[in-house]
């Protein structure tokens, strides 16, 4: 008997038409709408209007998203998977030498191609000159040395000695042994009547430099 | 991306189960393109629904998910399943439509306001008309009814009709209109009360023509 009397207008009964309809409705109110739309046909027309709204909402076509906003929005979200430095950066490394990969390769082969070639056929150039060495460089060595006199007693002396670009003896310097007046006299002659192949540098002749080491010569002319 | 995979060919175009869900997540959060992909397939279409009916444009509605779907991508790692998977895209949807129309209304307020949409009614009621069992008239006379309900959803204000949208259209329950608007179930409720009763209003002399 409340619930049936628990509204007191249609005004009131009708603010609780929306959760009548979605049935969230306490069972007692549920009672008393259903008391009051058996005797009141206003509230049962609203009610049903209600209902045809509804009814009229569900029916409404649900929008469906284009194929090609679909195609696009995948397209996105692949750009948002691979968006990393390393990712953006080897793809635009790919692309950026892509271009290029046919011809540097190409260019590479045709390089090692001509180079093996060129260096199959290539002999280095012999000196025409017998007496010139095409080396970079070469040292001076003793030619002739001069015939005399020459006793160490038993000491070797070991000389340095300067030679020009003619062959020549510019002068000389005793490294070790003995520098007697007497041995140095003799040095002397030795040394500037003595002849030299001069050192070269490129093929041509240059100063060098001689290292003698003399023992118990004796030197008859 | 086992998950993805399998859930997409058994369950093609169907909400994962919430057992489910929790994996699926985590297929999203290590940045699956595969799940994604299946996000995209499940969501999209009811997505573009609603951001449609709120922001009443095609060409928004299109721009405005895209802008959804890169939110939810970005976001995904921070969504701690307090709420459900489609709840949290709707959450996200609604603002997006919402910021949206804002932005538009700013931008167009002198312009003339249409909330007709830009394929002509009678153009789809014809097409239709060839491929149904209908009669034209019927099918002429539906696609008017569905302009006219349309304009009606449209003229309401945005609360409004973003409630009877997610619970008559979309069919969630208060609970989750309440997470997604951020609102308390009894303002769900009231905003429902009062959309259904001004929608009534605008069509009592339309609705139901030929049921009364």
């Amino acid at each position: 008997m409340w619930a049936r009397n628990m509204f007191e207008t249609c005004l009131e009964i009708r603010h609780h038409f929306s959760d009548y309809m979605d049935d969230f409705c306490a069972p007692e109110a549920r009672k008393a709408i259903r008391y009051h739309l058996s005797f009141c046909e206003v509230c049962r027309d609203r009610l049903d209007q209600w209902q045809m709204v509804r009814e009229e909402l569900r029916a409404l076509p649900r929008r469906q998203v284009p194929q090609e906003l679909a195609l696009r929005m995948r397209v996105r979200v692949s750009q948002r998977v691979h968006d990393n430095l390393l990712s953006r950066l080897w793809v635009h490394c790919e692309n950026a030498l892509k271009p290029f990969l046919i011809p540097a390769t190409g260019g590479v082969l045709s390089a090692l191609i001509c180079f093996c070639l060129f260096m199959g056929s290539y002999v280095a150039p012999a000196s025409d000159d017998p007496d010139v060495t095409v080396q970079w460089a070469t040292p001076a060595s003793v030619q002739l040395l001069a015939p005399m006199d020459f006793s160490t007693d038993d000491n070797t002396v070991v000389v340095l000695t300067q030679i020009n670009a003619e062959g020549r003896a510019k002068g000389y310097q005793v490294l070790s042994g003995q520098g007697s007046p007497e041995l140095m006299q003799r040095l002397d002659r030795m040394v500037y009547f003595s002849t030299f192949r001069p050192a070269t540098m490129f093929g041509r002749p240059t100063d060098g430099q001689v290292v003698l080491s003399l023992r118990r010569i004796t030197v008859r002319g | 991306m086992g998950i993805a995979r399998s859930v997409s060919i058994t369950l093609e175009q169907t909400l994962p189960a919430v057992n489910e869900e929790a994996a699926f997540v985590g297929e999203l959060r290590a940045g699956s393109e595969d799940a994604f992909a299946y996000l995209l397939t499940v969501y999209q279409n009811p997505v573009f629904n609603l951001v449609w009916h709120i922001v009443e444009n095609s060409a928004d509605a299109s721009d405005v998910l895209q802008d959804v779907f890169v939110k939810v991508f970005k976001g995904i790692k921070g969504f701690n399943g307090d709420s459900s998977l489609r709840t949290w895209i709707y959450r996200i949807a609604v603002h997006e439509a919402s910021n949206h129309r804002r932005g538009w209304i700013r931008r167009h307020w002198r312009e003339p306001f249409s909330v007709d949409d830009q394929e002509s009614p009678s153009a789809a009621a014809a097409s239709e008309a060839a491929s149904s069992e209908r009669s034209p008239y019927q099918v002429l006379e539906q696609a008017e009814r569905e302009v006219v309900v349309k304009r009606a959803l449209a003229s309401l204000a945005p609360p409004y009709r973003t409630v009877l949208v997610l619970r008559e259209i979309e069919g969630l329950p208060y609970e989750e209109i309440a997470q997604v608007l951020g609102l308390a179930e009894g303002t769900v409720k009231s905003r429902l009360l009062r959309g259904r009763e001004l929608l009534r209003r605008k069509l009592a002399g339309y609705v139901g023509k030929e049921h009364v």
